[in-house]
């Protein structure tokens, strides 16, 4: 609990750092922010040229929003995986960068992972914010959802951070870690039904139906994936413009409490040490 | 008698030397996950007050345990054994310039680096003009940090934490930062800070100006307290040791 008061007493601390990442990242670029829509802008030409046109996926109509777009509907997950993906990947250094740092000041050593992962959160607003301009455009009835969207992105968000808080002190014991990531996540995101649609998986699943003699299916081994479920999310509130179903949610919001307890937990317990350890 | 501001109590901090050390992978499943270390205790039982309104000198030879102790007093480090308690707020400066982004300008890094030293946004509002002034970056505060000759920029770090204005403040050998005219506007500033009654420790190797400034002082030698004291007396004991 004292903990949680240290946290809330740096946050200014955590919203200065939060612009040095946001301001100092784009300094001395022609394009500043926008340089952060190429990147997602660039995937999604890439991924709808080749699983849209080339492999020809089946059509994914949003229900009941009446959507047809591969584009789009790739947008509503790989934006929040590219959120997900940046956040892991630079949190898992947010300790070892800022070591000699550390080593000189006291103050709140979780504002380092949490300020990189407010800086990203700025950056996937932008993002968003475009998909829902676009999908305006498109005649999809998103406005209603917004204030869910939101809500779901901040708790994809400590999801996201609880995890990135988690590495970011194993990384400080094995170093090893944040190259090990790197390819930890390509496979994350390939194992996610965010390039083609959970269907494909479920229809293969039926066919080979249960795993090694047990009643495990893959379909069950994919479900276990916790970002599976919040890509279903961003898709029924965004794409579908539907509810997402209860089961769905309750098991994301399990996984949240999970992963940001446990980075709570491990920061209150190994913070002290943390410039030793360095 | 005034009361304490800080109070060392039995503090012990004990660090692992480590001859093969477990940090990749291969080598924590290599050997399973053990790793060879040594015990090696920087300080042992370090005990004493420090009374409000004192300055406080750590003294004695390289390895002797006064950074270990600075920094457990800082909240850098938290000592194996024993405790440290504090009346007000304390603010550390042990080294100037740390949490400055080499891109942001300097003003920029004035917000940055005053939160990171534990300062609210009104306040630095409040010490803005004294910080420009008192570094005499105020030309080039648009430009980023990168720019800055070394003495700007450590003039500027000092500039900001000089200005955190804490009831205890923990200093390491900062105040030879700067040039000349630098160093002695930061002494005076250091003094006033005396003179208005806050608490200070501070490590140096600078005798006169422990001599000068301490009310009274530690000696540590390899971890161990050998003396603590009013000044005169403590220091007479360590430079008779050194011949």
């Amino acid at each position: 609990m004292s903990y949680l008061k240290d946290i809330w007493q740096a946050r200014e601390l955590l919203q200065n750092l939060t612009n040095r990442e946001v301001r100092g990242k784009y300094r001395r670029t022609a394009l500043g922010q926008l340089w952060s829509l190429a990147n997602p802008i660039a995937a999604i030409l890439i991924y709808t040229f080749i699983f849209s046109f080339i492999f020809r996926l089946p059509a994914q109509v949003g229900d009941p929003s009446g959507l047809d777009n591969y584009a789009l509907w790739l947008v509503c997950g790989l934006l929040p995986w590219l959120f997900f993906n940046r956040v892991l990947s630079l949190g898992v250094d947010s300790l070892v960068l800022n070591g000699a740092l550390i080593q000189k000041v006291y103050f709140p050593r979780i504002v380092l992972p949490l300020s990189l992962a407010n800086a990203t959160f700025f950056t996937w607003l932008l993002e968003m914010g475009v998909l829902v301009v676009a999908f305006m455009f498109l005649g999809a009835f998103v406005l209603p959802w917004l204030p869910v969207l939101l809500v779901v992105m901040i708790v994809f968000a400590l999801f996201a951070v609880g995890l990135a808080m988690i590495v970011s002190i194993v990384n400080v014991y094995f170093r090893d870690l944040s190259y090990l990531l790197t390819i930890v996540l390509q496979f994350w995101f390939y194992l996610t039904p965010i390039l083609y649609p959970i269907d494909l998986v479920a229809t293969q699943s039926e066919r080979l139906g249960g795993l090694f003699g047990t009643p495990i299916t893959l379909l069950n081994l994919y479900q276990v994936n916790p970002v599976e479920g919040f890509i279903e999310i961003f898709r029924n509130v965004l794409y579908d413009n539907a509810a997402p179903e209860a089961s769905t949610v309750l098991i994301a919001l399990g996984w949240t409490v999970l992963s940001l307890g446990g980075g709570l937990l491990l920061y209150a317990k190994k913070e002290k040490q943390m410039a030793e350890l360095l | 008698m005034s009361d304490w501001a800080v109070r060392v109590d039995d503090v012990s901090k004990k660090f692992r030397l480590y001859h093969e050390r477990n940090q990749t992978l291969k080598s924590a499943i290599l050997r399973g996950a053990r790793s060879r270390h040594e015990d090696y205790w920087a300080l042992k039982n370090i005990t004493f007050d420090v009374k409000e309104g004192q300055t406080h000198g750590l003294i004695g030879t390289n390895g002797s345990g006064k950074s270990t102790l600075l920094k457990c007093l800082a909240k850098i480090y938290w000592p194996t054994s024993g405790e440290i308690t504090y009346r007000g707020r304390i603010a550390s400066l042990l080294e100037v310039g740390s949490g400055f982004h080499e891109e942001l300008s300097g003003k920029e890094n004035i917000y940055l680096n005053g939160s990171i030293l534990g300062m609210s946004k009104k306040e630095i509002d409040r010490k803005f003009d004294d910080i420009v002034d008192f570094s005499g970056v105020e030309r080039y505060l648009d430009q980023p940090v990168k720019n800055y000759s070394s003495g700007m920029y450590v003039r500027l770090g000092f500039a900001i934490a000089i200005n955190v204005d804490p009831d205890i403040l923990v200093v390491d050998e900062v105040l030879s930062v700067g040039d000349e005219g630098f160093q002695k506007k930061s002494y005076e500033r250091f003094l006033d800070f005396k003179k208005r009654g806050k608490t200070i420790i501070l490590v140096t190797h600078n005798m006169p100006v422990v001599q000068e400034i301490c009310d009274s002082v530690t000696w540590l030698n390899q971890g161990t307290m050998m003396k603590t004291g009013p000044a005169a007396g403590v220091i007479k004991a360590y430079r008779k040791s050194l011949d």
